[in-house]
């Protein structure tokens, strides 16, 4: 697919549908969406989720120890929800709001 | 490892990134510096001003000599940053961002314009008129600006402490403009002050500040490599398309010493001011998702000892001690106004 946008706001995308995201689901559909796999890519996209936190557009809700190996094993995993500062600078960026 | 022990240890490992990015910005800016006072002696640029000197004066070649600089400069940085985007493997991120006009890089466009004519020039007109050593200590105003810009723009309340913090900056740029001021009016000579090295130092402050203020639209819904490359490549155009020719055809020699830049010590001089500056831009924005934008600031401005320090061991130049007091408050004012409360480190913008 041509003409896709900057990966926070596709991650800003992600989580207007205002339910709560592990951080894992996310990294790994903009992986796959953009094709950028590899660990270097993941904390990239990770790093990106951790950027919109601390800018208070996505609010971490839930953190749990990452015992599988799911994401990255022994870590921490976490999960997001959008604040409504998140929605408004959404929505500045041209994405729809639901 | 239980849940608690991991927070702890995840938030240890993200404050200690956070700092280490924060000092390297300090680091790299104090840096530049070097290469942007040891410029000015080097071919082209010495001959340029000498050449311009004696049809137009020497105030304006040096303002002249000054643009030239600072496009090379803009260029060097974006060089830089290119390279930087490259090993991050982020060229498609890059033009995914620079297709954002509406929403997102027409904020980088516009910073630009604050960034590189108003800031990064008045830093280089500063060094030329006055000193490195006054020109880093000088832009150490700009937090003041930037607040009263956030003030007015987003309604961003000033806190009691940060208003102390402004307060002892303001008291450091008395200081450091006062000190110098009083010596030239004292010694006689008051048709010689460097009013425009002055000026230039006023313009780095007032720039940094306003620019901060309008990257900071863009920026945080963009990835800040994508971004500060973007804001380098509006600067570069805005010297190389607009400035440079419009100063040629009214008449100065830009392209004649503009080829001549094609030297190895003066090419690496620029090499060395495009890594310092560009990667002292990443590495602040590296570091305020970690420690939060106040400390990445506060820790950030360090970059004023920096530069007095390498300045001293590189060229052997003490700074006045009004130069030195205005430094040291300014740097305090940063800590007092961006240092608030440990819970700032959770969330950085409240709801």
């Amino acid at each position: 697919m041509s003409g896709k946008r900057p990966i926070k706001f596709k991650i800003l995308e992600l989580f207007l549908d205002g339910n709560e995201h592990w951080n894992y689901e996310i990294v790994s559909k903009i992986q796959d969406e953009y094709n950028m796999n590899g660990n270097f890519y993941r904390d990239s996209i990770n790093f990106d989720i951790i950027e919109l936190a601390s800018g208070g557009m996505l609010k971490d809700v839930e953190q749990e120890v990452d015992e599988a190996g799911i994401y990255k094993k022994g870590f921490l995993l976490h999960k997001y929800v959008i604040t409504d500062f998140g929605k408004i600078r959404s929505s500045d960026a041209c994405l729809r709001y639901v | 490892m239980d849940l608690k022990a991991l927070k702890k240890q995840e938030s240890k490992r993200k404050i200690s990134k956070g700092y280490m990015w924060a000092f390297f910005c300090a680091l790299f800016w104090g840096l530049w510096y070097l290469p942007g006072t040891a410029i000015w002696v080097l071919n082209p640029f010495d001959e340029m001003s000498s050449a311009i000197a004696k049809t137009s004066g020497d105030n304006v070649s040096l303002v002249v000599t000054a643009v030239l600089i600072t496009a090379f400069n803009a260029l060097a940085v974006m060089l830089a940053l290119m390279i930087w985007n490259g090993v991050l493997g982020k060229y498609g991120e890059l033009v995914r961002t620079l297709k954002e006009f509406k929403p997102c890089s027409k904020w980088f466009f516009l910073a630009s314009i604050f960034g590189g004519p108003m800031a990064v020039f008045g830093s280089f007109i500063a060094m030329g008129f006055i000193g490195g050593a006054f020109s880093a200590v000088a832009g150490l105003l700009y937090p003041v600006i930037g607040s009263i810009i956030a003030y007015y723009w987003y309604g961003e309340k000033i806190s009691k402490r940060a208003a102390i913090g402004i307060g002892v900056i303001v008291l450091g740029g008395i200081s450091i403009y006062g000190g110098g001021l009083l010596t030239e009016l004292s010694s006689g000579n008051a048709g010689n002050v460097q009013w425009i090295g002055y000026l230039g130092g006023l313009m780095a402050a007032a720039g940094w500040g306003i620019e901060g203020a309008i990257a900071g639209k863009g920026l945080d819904i963009a990835e800040p490599d994508a971004g500060l490359t973007l804001r380098f490549l509006g600067e570069t155009i805005i010297w190389w398309v607009i400035a440079i020719p419009i100063l040629a055809i009214i008449g100065f020699p830009m392209y004649s010493f503009a080829i001549q830049a094609f030297e190895p010590l003066t090419l690496l001089i620029l090499v060395f001011a495009g890594i310092t500056f560009g990667y002292c831009y990443v590495t602040w924005y590296k570091s305020f998702p970690l420690i939060g934008v106040g400390r990445g600031q506060g820790i950030g401005n360090l970059y004023g000892f920096c530069a007095v320090i390498f300045i001293f061991l590189f060229f052997g130049d003490v700074p006045a001690w009004t130069i030195l007091v205005g430094g040291t408050l300014c740097i305090l004012g940063s800590f007092i106004m961006f240092t608030e409360d440990a819970s700032a480190l959770e969330t950085l913008r409240g709801e």
